[in-house]
């Protein structure tokens, strides 16, 4: 999922301190298993505004932020309190901030979070990194841990000097990638090809940004 | 005498690193320059060695190379691209520089402009192997070169590190991609070393040892505590401890770095060492004097 944190409320206040009026717009997945655009987040924010003098005209948790067709459907039984709004916080990710930006050309949008990263959820409101959209997908090389978004470096040919007693040298906390990849292809008997395999330098083509999939097209886009 | 040379030759070698400074002012590695001169094989030049801003390896061993030395560049992946790397590589051949040392290099977040991008387009391993086709005359595309470079390339190991497999394996990497001398991370444990080496030796490629002098028993510590792959004895760091000066701890550091190399030395243990003097170049002298390495 898409991992979010809110932003400073001072930060949120500032960008909209122009306008009275406001409408708030979260997402039923990512945000709002981050506690950051769920039902009770957008409450939460709308006891804050008010306080602060400002008047929330309504609110809704889009079921999936970033469908933009499904988010509009949803967003007509709200038409009236988004027309009698000033201006839009999406309590979302980046994502779906900008589809509410596409929805309202008219409206001024802010986002109420920082999108921080893709990854998994291991406990509860505990999020790792684990995919960096790379576009070139190397985990059936690495035992299935990403070294891309593992490591720091994001190095792919084995563990770097700064590895210490199996930690990186950017922080103890942080496992050696490398080391947790040699150790899951030793354990699923695949070392050999540990060993034997000298990954190359990535494709950074096929990270060239925005990037656009249509998935209906038969043939692989670019 | 090239490194290649020297290294060929079986003579003891030794080589040394300075550091760039951080500024424009150079009269402090001439100083160090003239110090070293007809006392070491080839000097190495630092890349912006833990993520500290400095001036480039490539400016450096220039006037290192101009000096009469053998210089060996230092070559990380941190901060240049794949084309920065390959022109820079274009560049110090053009300038006479023969030797690279392949590095990832520390991460940016140890230095002092942690909000830069890290860039690690490629790494050590394939760093050498862009080394290897620039020396084939063509580009890592396969494009042909004007002019191949002519590089003997190095790299960097840490023969102690925990896990010690994965860096063996990395290790065989290196050789594998074109390494043929490898510059260690410092090592106090002739036991440990000689576990590594017995390893390294069916390799082929030739190892100087990497030397660092402890000036007290806190720093033996420090590095125990702090740095990847670095691990002093335990006997080593009470014979600092009990010196009872810090004038006495230093000589005591320098009398045992000088007995390590000795050894090293004696037993053919490895092809020569590197000595990393941080600070204490003025002492380098005395220390290769003590190791049996120079006769004045």
């Amino acid at each position: 999922m898409i991992i979010t944190k809110k932003r400073d409320m001072d930060a949120i206040l500032d960008n909209i301190r122009n306008y009275r009026h406001v409408f708030l717009l979260g997402c039923s997945e990512c945000a709002t298993l981050c506690a950051t655009g769920g039902a009770e987040q957008l409450e939460e924010m709308k006891t804050l505004l008010t306080a602060q003098g400002k008047e929330v005209t309504g609110m809704f948790v889009a079921k999936t932020g970033c469908q933009v067709l499904g988010t509009k459907v949803e967003l007509r039984q709200h038409a009236e309190a988004i027309n009698a709004a000033d201006c839009i916080l999406a309590m979302a990710c980046g994502a779906g901030t900008q589809t509410a930006v596409e929805l309202f050309e008219d409206k001024p949008v802010y986002t109420v979070n920082d999108t921080l990263f893709l990854g998994n959820m291991t406990r509860l409101q505990q999020f790792h990194e684990r995919c960096s959209q790379c576009g070139e997908c190397i985990l059936d090389k690495t035992g299935g841990i990403c070294p891309v978004t593992a490591c720091p470096k994001g190095i792919l040919v084995g563990p770097c000097g700064g590895c210490k007693d199996g930690k990186c040298e950017v922080s103890p906390d942080v496992p050696c990638a490398w080391v947790k990849i040699y150790e899951r292809m030793k354990r699923i008997d695949q070392l050999q090809e540990f060993c034997n395999t000298i990954l190359p330098p990535k494709d950074w083509s096929k990270n060239t940004k925005p990037r656009i999939r249509n998935a209906k097209e038969t043939k692989e886009s670019p | 005498m090239s490194l290649q040379e020297a290294l060929e030759s079986g003579k003891f070698v030794v080589t040394a690193e300075i550091a760039p400074p951080k500024g424009t002012n150079t009269d402090e590695i001439k100083h160090l320059l003239d110090l070293y001169d007809g006392r070491v094989d080839a000097i190495n030049a630092t890349d912006n060695q833990s993520a500290v801003m400095r001036m480039s390896s490539l400016a450096l061993s220039k006037i290192v190379l101009d000096h009469g030395h053998e210089a060996v560049v230092q070559m990380t992946c941190r901060d240049r691209n794949r084309l920065a790397l390959q022109s820079d590589l274009l560049g110090a051949h053009a300038l006479g520089i023969r030797n690279v040392v392949a590095m990832t290099g520390d991460h940016v977040i140890a230095g002092d402009h942690k909000q830069a991008k890290p860039v690690y387009d490629v790494e050590s391993v394939q760093l050498l192997q862009m080394i290897r086709s620039l020396n084939e005359g063509r580009d890592m595309m396969g494009t042909p070169l004007k002019g191949p470079t002519g590089f003997y390339a190095g790299a960097v190991v840490t023969p102690e590190a925990n896990p010690l497999e994965p860096q063996l394996i990395k290790f065989a990497k290196k050789v594998q991609a074109g390494a043929k001398y490898f510059q260690t991370q410092a090592i106090y444990d002739i036991t440990m070393f000689n576990i590594f080496m017995s390893h390294a030796r069916k390799m082929g490629a030739k190892v100087l040892a990497g030397i660092v002098v402890l000036k007290n028993e806190r720093m033996a510590q420090y590095l125990n505590d702090n740095i990847a792959g670095i691990r002093v004895p335990a006997g080593m760091i009470a014979e600092l401890a009990a010196a009872p000066s810090k004038a006495e701890k230093l000589e005591t550091g320098i009398r045992m770095a000088a007995r390590l190399i000795r050894q090293l030395k004696e037993e053919r243990i490895c092809d020569g060492i590197h000595i990393m003097a941080i600070g204490m170049e003025e002492r380098v002298p005395e220390i290769m004097k003590q190791a049996g390495l120079l006769s004045d």
